[in-house]
């Protein structure tokens, strides 16, 4: 319960901070911390427009896309308590409930019939793919270091305590901020302000959703921003008390937000052919980490 | 064949353990007697009456024998004997778990195949004599197939198998007029007997070093011989049917041939006959358990990925799901190699995650496959086209097959909460217990099959988001000979049928792990009771993600009711969809299924082979003609090894053309040689 009340705390300033550190580092005051929130908001009570193209996908898609993240959020621990669920495996439960928010939210693109948005979900379709294996890689070394399948019991016995441990944690920081980036279409992979469609990855699925249905998309963006920056949380707070364990979770979120503005304010996005590359660039990020935890249980003789 | 009658065997069998077999001899004898009477109906009766007779006499044989196999399974196995003639001898019927679990699932799929099949071929008016044909076939198929589960004595089996495989070769050429048709039908017998062979061979070599054809034999010479080379000429012929990678090459043909109906069947069940064939052989096994395990996994998650790559870029849709079907033998695969392995080294809970994953795939596949085949047949049957680019919006016009198509996909892309995502969480369970070893070798491979299943998950929901997109959503995209409608009831009523059973397996999972359980517990002696820790373990596992399944469905309907309830006061407005300021799209311009896979395509060149059809635009062409270009993806197994050897092996063949030189006098004269050689031999003792 407490990590879903932590997450949906952070998703009300996360993506205010991102647009703040990118508005500073571009030398303007900026919109405030609560602004994306107040977008939702607005959204929530305007009318929509469809496309007369569509038909009830793309009615439904927003809907389970938002409640896939809501599912897969339930399942994230925070430290070493539980979240609302918790089993053996769950990592996968959590990865395929993603995909099916996924799944809507490309075919309700297909929906509509135009070009740029099947562009932008035939790219969003192979970089979610690519970014599966370095996720699953990352998670078997963890259920290989500690013994358990479930995020809470991984999370409750890692313990990062020697030098390896800490060049682990490091890395796995890495490959999960990655995936967030991916996953959320964020620089360096995607632009989220491009203005013209050819470039667009995720922005131009959405382009025909309005109103309510927006309002859920862009909202299940920032739970999602927030749901990975607690993965990220979770890799140092196991062993911490409460007291110690809530201001280290909202630094860590403070901190992954700001260096997503950093990221995207000093960065230029990769090359369309060359996101792939890069993606499957940090499965081997990821096997590497597999390694490090073959050092770390003395494996290697 | 005589049926001996049960009475004088009974005291026999009550000493096995094996008791009431009165009753499954009656049962057996009825299964004849409405096989019997059914092919004689069949030939005999009207034309308009054909297709549901044969509906009623399948039904009825998939009664009697799902009793039989029940009775299979909860006696812990059926053992009958049939006298095959001085040259088969006693041919053992035995039916335990493993048997009546593929026994099951053939009855279902042929069931539901059959009722789709009346609201098929309605649109087809053959000749009487073909649609005779066809319905008996069916009939017979589904026999073959029991009978392959059933029998115990390798020529027996080698009978039950070449009936299953011609069967189906005929209900594959319905449509004879159509070269493509028969050329696919040809490259489907020659494969089928390229595994026949195969089969042949390895019972002929246990026959060889234990004088019997029996199954127990295959036991006898795995206790006493090196298990991995007859192992792996059994898994080649049992392979090529169940379509491993390098195996596989019939079936991206055959399926796209045959009627939808047939093609769900044999996508269902017949290359699960493979599955089954080598599982039997795995019960047989002694010693390299590990050895063949790692062979498999590994073999598995490269079929795994082959599959769905290609399934991804191919845009006649049954030629993608025919992929598709390979994809999740990979999947199968990879829960029998992790179930080897753990029968290596006594870890029963690697047996049980990956046997029964394995197992429960099975069933999964043979349901998602055919509702898949089923609902792809009607847009067929509507369209008369398999190119998903010629198509597009048909969502309108079909809805419900395009629920059907969603539904299939998502459960086949192992998506919670359909019943997919069951069986690869069970592999996946397998895989991740696996880890812990001793031994690095074994760690790494199963960490890395691990991210290959993750692969084959991403790019399954590329290929279905691309086939269901193409298929069913946006606009038409070229205008069609009719308009198409959705299809009969008597075609959507086994599919909603399908759809109940998978979501039966996603939320009461653990009935049916409770099956796979008693199965593994009486075939592979995995010692595991309903009460042990680690089964308790799993099934309250399942259990949680059943409860969650339910949590899931119950906050979608929530969001959509608050969704409906906030956003249906407001007003929304209609408009044609978004064109970047250009006013005057056409449906040509959506995204096309090969435009959505190019970018993976381009990205596995090297495994996905694209032919490129077009005439280069040269220097002095000032005014260029109008020109065509077309591209097509090859297979990498068929163009890289078996199109060079069938090649290299005509141009060896060709060598011998003049024997057959046309003259009815040199034939005699080989028929003289022949006898003069035999005569010869025999009388100077040459042959033995």
């Amino acid at each position: 319960m407490l990590s879903l009340i932590l997450i949906l705390i952070a998703s009300l300033f996360f993506t205010g901070i991102i647009f703040r550190v990118k508005s500073i580092a571009s030398g303007r005051k900026g919109p405030g911390l609560f602004q994306p929130v107040k977008d939702v908001w607005r959204l929530f009570k305007k009318g929509s427009v469809y496309s007369e193209t569509t038909s009830f996908v793309f009615q439904i898609a927003p809907v389970i896309y938002f409640s896939s993240v809501i599912m897969a959020i339930l399942v994230v621990p925070f430290g070493s308590t539980k979240g609302i669920i918790s089993f053996d495996g769950d990592f996968i439960f959590f990865a395929y409930v993603l995909a099916l928010g996924k799944f809507f939210s490309i075919i309700s693109a297909m929906d509509t019939g135009s070009s740029f948005e099947g562009m932008g979900a035939s790219r969003e379709a192979l970089y979610s793919m690519f970014a599966e294996p370095a996720f699953f890689i990352l998670m078997g070394s963890f259920a290989l270091l500690t013994g358990y399948t479930s995020f809470l019991e991984i999370f409750s016995t890692l313990h990062l305590g020697s030098y390896i441990t800490y060049a682990l944690g490091i890395m796995a920081t890495f490959v999960l901020v990655m995936i967030a980036m991916i996953e959320n279409s964020r620089m360096p992979i995607d632009d989220p302000k491009t203005h013209l469609e050819l470039t667009m990855v995720h922005e131009v699925m959405i382009l025909d959703n309005s109103g309510f249905d927006l309002g859920l998309i862009l909202s299940s963006g920032y739970l999602k921003f927030a749901m990975y920056g607690t993965l990220i949380a979770d890799l140092y707070i196991g062993g911490l008390s409460m007291a110690y364990a809530i201001p280290v979770f909202l630094l860590t979120q403070v901190a992954f937000a700001v260096s997503v503005g950093l990221i995207e304010s000093f960065m230029a996005r990769f090359r369309m052919s060359h996101n792939p590359q890069f993606i499957f660039a940090l499965s081997s990020v990821s096997l590497l980490i597999f390694l490090g935890v073959l050092l770390v249980l003395g494996k290697f003789v | 064949m005589h049926f001996i009658s049960s009475q004088d065997q009974t005291t026999l069998y009550s000493m096995m353990g094996f008791e009431g077999l009165e009753n499954t001899g009656f049962l057996f004898d009825t299964y004849i007697g409405i096989l019997l009477a059914g092919l004689i109906g069949i030939v005999v009766l009207s034309e308009r009456l054909k297709p549901f007779f044969s509906a009623a006499i399948v039904l009825l044989v998939s009664i009697v024998t799902s009793l039989i196999a029940i009775r299979g399974i909860s006696q812990n196995g059926l053992e009958l004997h049939l006298f095959g003639g001085s040259f088969m001898g006693d041919i053992p019927l035995r039916i335990d778990a493993l048997s009546a679990w593929f026994m099951l699932i053939i009855n279902l799929t042929v069931t539901t195949g059959v009722l789709y099949g009346i609201g098929y071929l309605k649109a087809y008016k053959p000749v009487k004599t073909i649609i005779t044909l066809h319905w008996a076939l069916l009939v017979i198929f589904q026999s073959s197939m029991l009978w392959v589960c059933m029998v115990q004595n390798g020529i027996a089996f080698l009978i039950a198998w070449e009936v299953m495989s011609l069967s189906s070769l005929f209900l594959v050429v319905f449509d004879h007029t159509d070269a493509k048709v028969i050329k696919a039908g040809i490259n489907y017998m020659v494969q089928m007997h390229l595994s026949v062979l195969f089969l042949t061979v390895a019972f002929i070599w246990v026959y060889f070093k234990t004088g019997t054809f029996d199954f127990n034999g295959i036991n006898l010479y795995f206790g006493l011989n090196s298990n991995t080379w007859l192992f792996i000429v059994f898994f080649l012929g049992f392979g090529l049917k169940a379509g491993f990678m390098g195996l596989h090459s019939w079936l991206p043909h055959a399926h796209p041939a045959a009627p939808s109906h047939v093609s769900g069947i044999m996508s269902g069940v017949i290359v699960k006959m493979g599955i089954y064939g080598i599982f039997r052989m795995i019960t047989y096994l002694k010693t390299d358990y590990i050895l063949l395990g790692d062979i498999i996994l590994t073999f598995s998650v490269l079929t795994g990925i082959f599959g769905i790559m290609n399934a991804a870029v191919h845009r006649d849709f049954k030629k993608m799901l025919a992929y598709c079907t390979i994809e999740n033998i990979g999947l199968i695969g990879i829960g029998i190699g992790v179930g080897l392995i753990g029968l290596g080294k006594g870890q029963n809970v690697l047996v049980f995650l990956g046997f029964g994953g394995a197992l429960l795939h099975v069933l999964n596949h043979s349901l998602f496959k055919s509702l898949l085949f089923y609902s792809a047949g009607s847009v067929y049957q509507q369209t008369h086209t398999r190119d998903m680019n010629q198509l597009g919006g048909l969502i309108k016009k079909m809805p419900q097959t395009a629920l059907l198509f969603l539904i299939g996909a998502l459960a086949i892309g192992g998506i919670p909460p359909f019943n997919g995502f069951i069986s690869e969480f069970l592999i996946y369970s397998g895989l991740l217990a696996g880890i812990h070893s001793v031994d690095i070798a074994q760690t790494t491979l199963m960490v890395l099959s691990v991210a290959g299943m993750s692969i084959i998950g991403g790019i399954s929901i590329f290929a279905f988001t691309k086939t269901f997109g193409t298929i069913f959503l946006g606009s038409a995209r070229t205008q069609l000979h009719h308009e198409p409608k959705e299809v009969s009831s008597i075609m959507l009523v086994p599919q909603y049928l399908i759809v109940g059973i998978m979501l039966c397996v996603a939320l009461f999972s653990n009935t049916f792990l409770h099956v796979i359980i008693v199965l593994l517990n009486g075939v592979f002696h995995v010692n595991m009771e309903i009460g042990n820790a680690d089964y308790l373990r799993y099934s309250s596992v399942l259990q949680h993600i059943s409860l969650y399944s339910l949590l899931f469905m119950a906050v979608i309907g929530l969001l959509f009711f608050i969704r409906k309830s906030i956003a249906g006061k407001r007003e929304s407005t209609y408009h044609s969809t978004w064109g970047c300021g250009y006013v005057a799209p056409t449906s040509r311009m959506q995204y096309s299924g090969k435009s959505f896979t190019k970018p993976l395509g381009k990205l596995f060149n090297f495994v996905l082979i694209e032919k490129k059809n077009y005439n280069e635009l040269k220097s002095n062409e000032i005014f260029p003609q109008s020109r065509k270009y077309s591209s097509s993806y090859l297979d990498f197994w068929e163009h890289w090894l078996i199109n060079p050897v069938i090649k290299y092996l005509n141009l060896l063949i060709d060598q011998f053309k003049f024997f057959q030189n046309g003259r009815i006098q040199t034939y005699v004269l080989y028929g003289i040689v022949f006898i003069m050689i035999v005569f010869i031999g025999t009388v100077l003792n040459l042959l033995h």
